[in-house]
C-alpha cells in the first residue's frame, strides 16, 4: 500500500532546493536576453523595453561559425569515440579475463575521474610541438603550423573523455545482447567478421546511438578543452558565452547564447535520445 | 580461405582500434608524469634529460594552490552531503511515486546533467546577484548542489530497479511502519546506489571548470579554476607535478568506489547510458 | 468460528476485473488453498487479505474485526512471498527477530523463541547466515519460521513452493502440512498447482476469471465437481456430450453419439437438457467379460503410455472422440493399437455436467 504522504515528503526537500536552482538562472537568463545591451555597461538596460534584438545578432554569419564548428568538431569527436569505444566495450564483455575485465573498467572510470584540467594538459604536453608524439598531426597529413592542429588537439582533447564515456555506456548494450546468437550465427557457417557486423554490431545500434547522443551533448557544451588547447583558432560557443562575460561583459548576449545553447543540447539529448527509443523499441530495453 | 582471411583482417582492425584507445588515454598519463620529475627548468623536447623533484617542491611553496584546495574540499563536501541527502530522498520517492507527472519530473530533476555547465554557471552568477548573494562561497555550493544531484539521484534510482517490492511488503506485513520499511529495508538494500553516487557527486564537484569559472571571485576559488588560471599565465611543469598528486588521488578513489560499491555501479544504467 | 471472513470482494485494475464478487470463510486451524489458472484472481485476494491492495467493495474481517481502514502492518497476519522475500542485509536471526521487534515482543524473548522457531522448522544452527548461503528448500522454511513466530491470526502463503524442483516440493509439501499443523494455524495457500492444493489443504477454494468455480473439499472437489472448468482443471477427464432425460428414481438416461448413457442424479447436477459427462480415467476400464458395466462403449486402441505406476490406453470411441483409460501397472497385457476394445463404466463413475461451450 502506497502513502502518499510519505512518498511527497521525500520528494519535497529536493523539489524546494533543486528546482528554484534550476529555474530561477534560467528564468534570469531568460529575461537577461530580452534586455538591450549598452555598450559599457555590464548588465543589460533594465529601463527599455524587451527586444529580441540580441537573437537577432546571433542569427549574424560571425555567429554560425562558432556553432558550425561546435557542432562539426563535437561530431567527429563522438564518430571516433563510437569506432574506438564500440571495440573496447565488446571486448571488456567478451573477450576479457575477469581481472581484466576489473581492470579495464576501473581505468576507464578512472579517465572519467581524472581532472579533465590535467588530462588536457597532459594532452597538450604529448601531442604538442616538443612532445614524444608531435609527429601524429603529420602523420595525418597536417602541417604542425596549420591551423588544423588546433582543430585536431581540440578534437584529441574531447576524444580523451568521449571514449571512455561511450565505452561505459556500450558495456550495457553488449551485455544484453544474448552471446549464443553469435554462437548460432557461427555455426551457420558466418565467418566472425560478419558475425561481429551482423549480429551484434546490429543488435547494438540503438546502444550506440543513445551512447553517440549521450557523448554528442558532451562534446558540444564543453568549455575547457577548446580553451586550453584551442590556441584560439577553435572556439565553441562555451567559449563564447565566458567570453561575454568575463572579456566583453555583454550579459544580455551571453544570455541569448545561453538560452538558446540550451535548447539546443536539451533538444538533442531528450528530442534525438526520444526518437531513438520509440523506433527501437524492443532492442532498446 | 577468404573467410579465414578476412577474419585475420577483421581481427588486426578490432585489435588496433584497441590498442588506439588505450594509447590515446594512457600515453599522456605517462608522458606527464616523467615530465613532472625534469630536471630542466623550461620545457624542453621530450624526454627529459635528467631528473629531480624541483617541480614537486615549487608546487608545494605555492600558497595559491593550498587556498584553492581547501575551497575546493569545502565545497565539494557540502555539495556532496547536501546532494546525497536530496538525491537519494528524491529517488526514493519518485521510485514509489504513482503520478502522472512522474517521468516528467524526473527529466527536469536530471537536466542539470544536460544543460551546459557553461549556461548553468551564468544563470547562477546572475540569479544569486539578483538574490542579492555576491560572496563566492555560497554561489560556490548553489551551483555545486544542482551539477551534483543528478548524479545521487541516478544512481540510487539504478540500484532501486533492482530491489523486489516484496522486500518492502513483508517489512509491513511482519508490523514495520513504511518509513522505518524503508529506513531499515530499502535504503540499505539500495546503499550501493547512494554510496556510488556519492563518489561520483564528490568527483564531479571538485573536477567541475565550467561552473565555478563563473562563480569564483577574487578571494574564493575552486583548485581546478586555480590551475586554469596558472596554465594561462605561464605554461610550466609544476602543474606536470600537480598531475601526479591528482593520478594518485583518482586511483585511491577508484579502489574507494570498488570497496564501497563495486565498480558495476557505474556501468551500463548506472552512471552513464541514459 | 471464522478466523477469516470475506464478502463480495471486488476489485478491479482499470477496465480488469481481477476479483468478482468472492465470498467465502476460513474457520480456525482450517488450511484453505485457492487454487485456480494466472490470472484467476487468487493472489489479488491474497493481496487485499494482506493489506497491500484495497477492494474496490466488499468487506474483509479478521478475527472479527473489519479490515477496511487496516494498513498491512497492522493486521496481525504472516505473509510467506513466492519469492520469499527474506532480507538479504541481515541474518536468518534478524530476519526472524524484524517481525516480534516490530510487534512489541519483549527484548529478553526473543532470542530464544528465534531459536525455537528454528527448531520447529526443523532448522536449527543456521541463525547467523545470510539467506543467500542457504538452499531453495531451506529459505523456504526461514521464511515460514519469519511469519510463524509473531504467533498471526492467519497465515498466507503465496505459491510457497513453486521455486523448488519436484522432488524437493513433495517433501516440503508434507513438511509445511506439520509446521503448519503444530502452530495450529490458520492458512490460506495461493497456488496454481492442484496436486499442491490437494496436498495441502483441508478445503479448497477453486477460482477462474476472478470469481469462485466451487469450494469444497480436495476429494469431493474431485469426485463431484460442479462445473465443466472445476472438472476439467482438477485431474484428467474424459468428456461426452449428450442429452439427458429424467428416468425412474434417481436415474437419468443420457443419449450420446456412442450409445445410451445411465447415470445417477445428483444433488445440484441439472435434470434435462444438453449435457457433458465427466469421466475419470481410472473410471474408465477396459472390460474383459467378468464383469457387466452398465455402459459399455465400442472403440479403436491407438496408443499405450507407461506412466510409472499406471498404464494410460488412449482410444477412439466411434464418433471419433479420443479417450483414456488409466489401470494400474501390473503387468496385464494391454490391447495392441488398433485393435477393438470394449470400455465400460457404470452409473456412479461419471458426473453429469451442464453442457458449456468453456470446456
Amino acid at each position: 500500500m502506497k502513502r502518499p504522504g510519505l512518498t511527497a515528503s521525500m520528494l519535497w526537500p529536493a523539489l524546494i532546493v533543486i528546482l528554484p536552482l534550476l529555474f530561477g538562472p534560467l528564468l534570469v537568463l531568460l529575461h537577461e536576453s530580452l534586455k538591450p545591451h549598452i555598450a559599457g555597461r555590464v548588465g543589460g538596460d533594465a529601463t527599455s523595453a524587451l527586444t529580441l534584438e540580441n537573437y537577432a545578432l546571433l542569427a549574424g554569419p560571425e555567429y554560425a561559425q562558432y556553432f558550425l564548428d561546435t557542432f562539426r568538431i563535437g561530431l567527429i569527436s563522438t564518430v571516433l569515440a563510437l569506432m574506438l569505444g564500440y571495440p573496447m566495450a565488446h571486448f571488456i564483455v567478451r573477450r576479457a579475463s575477469p581481472i581484466m575485465r576489473r581492470i579495464l573498467i576501473a581505468s576507464l572510470i578512472g579517465t572519467l575521474f581524472l581532472s579533465l584540467i590535467v588530462r588536457i594538459y597532459a594532452i597538450s604536453m604529448t601531442f604538442g610541438s616538443l612532445g614524444p608524439l608531435a609527429g601524429f598531426s603529420r602523420l595525418l597529413g597536417i602541417a604542425p603550423t596549420s591551423p588544423s592542429v588546433a582543430e585536431l588537439m581540440v578534437v584529441l582533447g574531447l576524444l580523451n573523455t568521449t571514449m571512455p564515456l561511450v565505452a561505459l555506456t556500450l558495456i550495457g548494450t553488449i551485455q544484453n545482447i544474448n552471446p549464443r546468437l553469435e554462437d548460432a550465427a557461427l555455426s551457420l557457417g558466418a565467418p566472425h567478421w560478419k558475425t561481429f557486423v551482423q549480429i551484434t554490431l546490429a543488435m547494438s545500434v540503438p546502444g550506440i546511438l543513445s551512447a553517440g547522443i549521450i557523448g554528442y551533448a558532451f562534446c558540444i557544451s564543453n568549455l575547457v578543452v577548446p580553451m586550453l588547447v584551442g590556441r584560439g583558432f577553435v572556439l565553441f560557443v562555451s567559449n563564447l558565452i565566458y567570453f561575454r562575460f568575463s572579456e566583453v561583459a555583454n550579459f544580455p548576449s551571453g544570455a541569448a547564447l545561453s538560452i538558446v545553447m540550451m535548447v539546443i543540447s536539451l533538444g538533442i539529448f531528450y528530442g534525438l535520445l526520444h526518437l531513438v527509443r520509440t523506433q527501437w523499441q524492443e532492442a532498446g530495453k | 580461405m577468404t573467410k579465414r582471411l578476412a577474419d585475420a583482417l577483421f581481427g588486426s582492425v578490432y585489435y588496433l582500434f584497441l590498442a588506439s584507445f588505450i594509447g590515446f588515454s594512457a600515453i599522456p598519463v605517462v608522458v606527464a608524469i616523467v615530465l613532472s620529475f625534469d630536471a630542466r627548468s623550461f620545457i624542453g623536447p621530450f624526454p627529459p634529460t635528467a631528473f629531480s623533484l624541483q617541480w614537486y617542491e615549487k608546487f608545494l611553496a605555492d600558497d595559491y594552490y593550498y587556498q584553492g584546495l581547501a575551497t575546493s574540499l569545502l565545497v565539494s563536501a557540502i555539495a556532496t552531503v547536501a546532494s546525497t541527502v536530496l538525491g537519494a530522498l528524491a529517488a526514493l520517492g519518485l521510485d514509489r511515486a504513482g503520478f502522472r507527472g512522474r517521468k516528467v519530473l524526473q527529466a527536469i530533476l536530471l537536466s542539470p546533467l544536460v544543460v551546459p555547465n557553461v549556461v548553468l554557471g551564468f544563470g547562477i552568477l546572475m540569479f544569486a546577484s539578483r538574490l542579492g548573494i555576491i560572496d563566492g562561497m555560497p554561489r560556490l555550493i548553489m551551483g555545486h548542489v544542482l551539477i551534483t544531484f543528478p548524479y545521487v539521484m541516478r544512481t540510487t534510482a539504478a540500484s532501486l530497479v533492482g530491489i523486489r517490492s516484496s522486500y518492502y511488503e513483508a517489512a509491513l506485513s511482519l508490523g514495520a511502519r513504511p518509513w522505518k520499511a524503508l529506513l531499515q529495508i530499502t535504503l540499505p538494500l539500495a546503499r550501493t546506489g547512494i554510496v556510488a553516487g556519492a563518489i561520483f557527486a564528490f568527483v564531479t564537484s571538485f573536477d567541475d571548470v565550467g561552473i565555478s569559472l563563473f562563480l569564483s571571485d577574487a578571494f574564493t576559488f575552486t583548485l581546478p579554476v586555480a590551475i586554469l588560471a596558472q596554465m594561462r599565465a605561464n605554461l610550466d611543469l609544476t602543474i606536470a607535478a600537480l598531475s601526479v598528486i591528482f593520478i594518485l588521488a583518482t586511483i585511491l578513489i577508484i579502489v574507494l568506489l570498488d570497496r564501497l560499491a563495486g565498480l558495476d555501479a557505474a556501468v551500463g544504467r548506472g552512471v552513464y547510458g541514459r | 468460528m471464522a478466523v477469516l471472513d470475506l464478502q463480495h470482494i471486488r476489485k478491479s485494475f482499470g477496465s480488469f476485473t481481477a476479483v468478482d464478487d468472492v465470498t467465502f470463510e476460513v474457520n480456525k486451524g482450517e488450511i484453505v488453498a485457492l487454487l485456480g489458472p494466472s490470472g484467476c484472481g487468487k493472489t489479488t485476494t491474497l493481496r487485499m487479505i494482506a493489506g497491500f491492495e484495497r477492494p474496490d467493495s466488499g468487506r474483509i474481517f479478521i478475527g472479527g474485526a473489519d479490515m477496511e481502514l487496516r494498513p498491512p502492518y497492522e493486521r496481525n497476519v504472516g505473509l510467506v512471498f513466492q519469492d520469499y522475500a527474506l532480507f538479504p542485509h541481515m541474518t536468518v536471526a534478524e530476519n526472524i527477530a524484524f517481525g516480534m521487534k516490530n510487534r512489541g515482543t519483549p527484548k529478553n524473548e526473543i532470542a530464544p523463541r528465534t531459536l525455537e522457531v528454528l527448531q520447529q522448522v526443523q532448522l536449527p544452527g543456521v541463525e547467523n547466515r545470510r539467506p543467500h548461503a542457504l538452499s531453495g528448500g531451506q529459505q523456504q522454511r526461514v521464511a515460514l519460521a519469519r511469519a510463524l513466530v509473531t504467533r498471526p491470526d492467519i497465515m498466507l502463503l503465496d505459491e510457497p513452493l513453486s521455486n523448488l524442483d519436484a522432488k524437493l516440493r513433495l517433501q516440503l509439501r508434507r513438511e509445511i502440512r506439520t509446521i503448519l499443523a503444530s502452530f495450529e494455524c490458520t492458512s490460506i495457500i495461493v497456488t496454481h498447482d492442484q496436486e499442491e492444493a490437494m496436498g495441502l489443504a483441508d478445503r479448497i477454494v477453486l477460482m477462474n476469471r476472478g470469481r469462485i468455480e466451487q469450494i469444497d473439499t480436495p476429494a469431493r472437489l474431485y469426485q463431484s465437481p460442479k462445473t465443466l472448468f472445476a472438472a476439467d482443471f482438477i485431474g484428467h477427464a474424459n468428456w461426452i456430450h449428450g442429452t439427458l432425460s429424467k428416468a425412474a428414481g434417481d436415474a437419468g438416461i443420457v443419449a450420446t453419439p456412442v450409445g445410451d448413457v445411465r447415470v445417477t442424479m445428483r444433488q445440484g447436477s441439472p435434470e434435462q437438457g444438453p449435457v457433458t459427462l465427466c469421466i475419470r480415467p481410472e473410471r474408465l476400464a477396459i472390460t474383459d467379460g467378468t464383469v457387466e458395466p452398465a455402459t459399455r462403449m465400442q472403440a479403436i486402441a491407438e496408443s499405450v503410455d507407461i506412466v510409472g505406476a499406471d498404464v494410460r490406453l488412449w482410444s477412439r470411441l466411434k464418433d471419433g472422440t479420443l479417450v483414456q483409460s488409466l489401470d494400474k501397472n501390473i503387468g496385464r497385457a494391454m490391447p495392441q493399437p488398433g485393435s477393438e476394445v470394449m470400455l465400460g463404466f457404470g452409473p456412479d463413475d461419471c458426473v453429469v455436467l451442464p453442457a458449456s461451450d468453456a470446456a
